[in-house]
C-alpha cells in the first residue's frame, strides 16, 4: 500500500528493469515475444497511449473553454478512471510472462495509482475540486504518455532517442509533482474519512475484525517518506546507466 | 600420497585471499574452512561459503577434497554469507516473543484497551481456552527447539531474526488484541463450535510432537545423514504414508482449529500466510527427498495428502 510513491515514478524509472527488456538493441534478452504476442502488447500500448492522450486533450480543452484550472478533474474523470484501471492489464502481462518485469513490483506500483483513484478520488467526492488532484493527474499524464509510446516504439525496435531521454529526464520533476499531488489529495481527505467512517469497520461483530480506514490512510502516507527518497535515486542511478550508455554508442556509431 | 594446494580467491574481485599448500587429499570443506579461519578470523566457518565456481552452489562442509572435480591445485571461491546467528536463538526469540505479548493483552495490561478495562478479565469462556491453547502451543515449541529438534544447519543470516520476529510478534500481538478485546464477540455456534475446533487443535498438536519426536529419532545425536522417514507405531505418525512433511500438515491444522474456536479474521489470514509459508518449505523438502531416494514412497505429497 505504500507504493502511491512508486506509481508515480512507474513511467519514469521506477520500470527501469523493463526499460531495459524492452530496448530493441539488448542483446542479453534471451528469447523475444513471439509475432502474435508482440501485435497484442503493441496494441495495448497504441491504445494506451491515446488514451492519455485523450485525458491531456481533455484537460486542455477544458482549461481554455473555463479559462480556469480548477475541478478540470470531472471533464476528464471518465478516461482516467478507465484507463488507469487498464493498467491493471500490465500485472497480468507480467504473471502470465510476455513482459519480462516483476510482478510484485508491477502489482505494487498499479495497484497504488488505482486505489488512489478509486479508493480516495472517486470514493471521497469533497477532494475532487482539489487542485492536488489536478497536480498528481498532470504528472500521471504526461508520464504515461511517455511511457506507453516508449514501449510501443521499443517493441517496433524503432525508440527515438528524444522519447527515451524524456522518459529518463522528466521525472526529475514529474515525479516529485506527483507524490506532491498523490500526498496533498491523501490528507484533503482525511476529515471527510473519518467524519464518515469510510470503509472502516468497528468491533463488535462477528469476525472479530477492525479496520480503520483513516489510520490506514495515515500509515499510507508515512510510508512514502522511506520510499520516495530510495526510488527517486534508483531511478537518477537508471538514467545516468541508460542514457550514458546511449551516447557512448553514438560516438562508435 | 600427493598433498593438494588449495587458493581461495574472492568470489567477487578474484582477490586472492589465502593460499594453503600440503592439504591432505582427505581434507573435508569443513577443514579448509578451519585453515582458513585461521588467516581471516574475522570470517568464522558458519560466515564462509565456498564454491568451484565464484556463481555456483556452496559446497558442502562434509565435501571431500579429492572427491571435488579439481586438480591437485584447487581454486575455491569465497563469499561472506554476513554475520550469523544460532538457529537455537532464533528460534527462542521467535517463540518466547509471541508468549510473552499474548499473554499482555490477555491481562489487559494498560494502554490497549482503555483504562476503564486495565487487568480486567473477560467473561467469555473460550478466551481463557484460547490462551491456554496459545500460551501451549508456544511453550511446546520453546521446549521442541531445546529438547527435540537437531538441527542439521547450525546458524542462518543475522537479519532473518528481525523478519522472522516482525512476522511472528506482530502476527500475535494482531490477533492478541482481537481475541482479548472488550467488545470480543463469541464463537457463533456456542459451545459446539468451541469444543470442534479444540478437538482439532489438541490432536493437530499430538500429531506435530509425534512428528518431531519421530524426525529427531531418524536422525543420530552429532550426525547430519538423512533418512526417508516412516510411520511408526504411534498412529500420528502415519500420516507419514502420504505426506513428507506431516508436521507442517499438523501446524497448519492447529492454526485452524485456533481460528475456528477464537472465529477470529487475522487467526484466519495468520493461517493462510503460514500455510502458503508452509506449502513452500514442504514442496522444497518433498523434492529433495525425491532427488536423494529413488526409492522414495510415492504416494506422498508435500503437505497435503493427494492434493498438494
Amino acid at each position: 500500500a505504500a507504493a502511491a510513491a512508486i506509481a508515480a515514478s512507474k513511467g519514469n524509472g521506477g520500470g527501469g528493469g523493463r526499460a531495459g527488456a524492452g530496448e530493441a538493441s539488448s542483446s542479453r534478452r534471451k528469447k523475444g515475444p513471439g509475432p502474435l504476442t508482440t501485435a497484442y502488447l503493441v496494441i495495448y500500448n497504441v491504445v494506451m497511449t491515446a488514451g492519455w492522450l485523450v485525458i491531456a486533450v481533455g484537460l486542455v480543452r477544458a482549461y481554455l473553454a473555463k479559462g480556469s484550472y480548477h475541478s478540470l478533474y470531472y471533464s476528464i474523470e471518465k478516461p482516467l478512471k478507465f484507463f488507469q484501471t487498464g493498467a491493471l492489464l500490465e500485472i497480468l502481462h507480467c504473471a502470465i510472462g510476455i513482459v519480462p518485469s516483476s510482478v510484485v513490483l508491477t502489482s505494487i506500483q498499479v495497484m497504488s495509482r488505482v486505489f488512489l483513484i478509486w479508493a480516495v478520488t472517486h470514493s471521497v467526492k469533497e477532494v475532487q475540486s482539489e487542485d492536488s488532484v489536478l497536480l498528481f493527474v498532470i504528472a500521471w499524464t504526461i508520464t504515461e504518455i511517455i511511457r506507453y509510446s516508449f514501449y510501443t516504439f521499443s517493441l517496433l525496435n524503432h525508440l527515438p532517442y528524444l522519447i527515451k531521454w524524456a522518459r529518463y529526464t522528466l521525472f526529475i520533476v514529474l515525479y516529485p509533482m506527483g507524490v506532491s499531488g498523490e500526498l496533498l489529495t491523501i490528507y484533503a481527505a482525511l476529515p471527510f474519512v473519518r467524519q464518515a467512517g469510510l470503509y472502516s469497520i468497528s468491533l463488535p461483530n462477528k469476525y472479530n475484525f477492525s479496520f480503520d480506514y483513516y489510520a490506514f490512510l495515515i500509515l499510507i502516507m508515512i510510508s512514502y517518506i522511506p520510499l520516495f527518497p530510495q526510488l527517486y535515486f534508483h531511478m537518477i542511478h537508471q538514467r545516468r546507466k541508460i542514457l550514458s550508455h546511449t551516447e557512448e554508442h553514438k560516438k562508435f556509431e | 600420497m600427493k598433498h593438494y594446494e588449495v587458493e581461495i580467491l574472492d568470489a567477487k574481485t578474484r582477490e586472492k585471499l589465502c593460499f594453503l599448500d600440503k592439504v591432505e587429499p582427505q581434507a573435508t570443506i569443513a577443514e579448509i574452512k578451519n585453515l582458513f579461519t585461521k588467516t581471516h578470523p574475522q570470517w568464522y566457518p558458519a560466515r564462509q561459503s565456498l564454491r568451484l565456481d565464484p556463481k555456483g552452489k556452496s559446497l558442502k562442509d562434509e565435501d571431500v577434497l579429492q572427491k571435488l572435480p579439481v586438480g591437485t591445485t584447487a581454486t575455491l571461491y569465497f563469499r561472506d554469507l554476513g554475520a550469523q546467528i544460532s538457529w537455537v536463538t532464533v528460534f527462542l526469540t521467535e517463540y518466547a516473543g509471541p508468549l510473552f505479548i499474548y499473554l499482555l493483552f490477555y491481562f489487559r495490561v494498560p494502554f490497549i484497551y482503555g483504562r476503564k478495562y486495565d487487568f480486567t478479565s473477560s467473561r467469555h469462556t473460550v478466551v481463557h481456552l484460547a490462551c491456554i491453547c496459545h500460551s501451549f502451543h508456544y511453550i511446546k515449541r520453546l521446549l521442541e527447539t531445546l529438547f527435540v529438534h537437531r538441527f542439521s544447519h547450525g546458524t542462518m543470516p543475522l537479519r532473518n531474526i528481525f523478519k522472522n520476529c516482525t512476522y511472528y510478534w506482530g502476527f500475535a500481538a494482531w490477533m492478541a488484541y482481537y481475541i482479548n478485546h472488550p467488545l470480543y464477540t463469541p464463537p457463533t455456534y456456542g459451545a459446539q463450535q468451541v469444543k470442534l475446533a479444540l478437538a482439532i487443535f489438541v490432536i493437530c498438536q499430538l500429531g506435530n510432537f509425534s512428528i518431531h519426536m519421530a524426525l529427531r529419532d531418524l536422525r543420530p545425536a552429532g550426525s547430519k545423514t538423512r533418512k526417508i522417514p516412516y510411520p511408526t507405531r504411534n498412529p500420528f505418525t502415519w500420516l507419514f504414508l502420504l505426506v513428507s512433511c506431516p508436521n507442517y500438515t499438523y501446524e497448519v491444522g492447529s492454526w485452524i482449529g485456533f481460528a475456528i474456536m477464537t472465529q477470529c479474521l487475522p487467526v484466519a489470514l495468520f493461517s493462510l500466510v503460514g500455510f502458503t509459508q508452509m506449502t513452500i518449505w514442504a514442496k522444497g523438502k518433498h523434492r529433495s527427498y525425491l532427488k536423494e531416494f529413488r526409492d522414495y514412497p510415492p504416494l506422498r505429497m508435500p503437505i497435503i495428502p493427494f492434493l498438494l
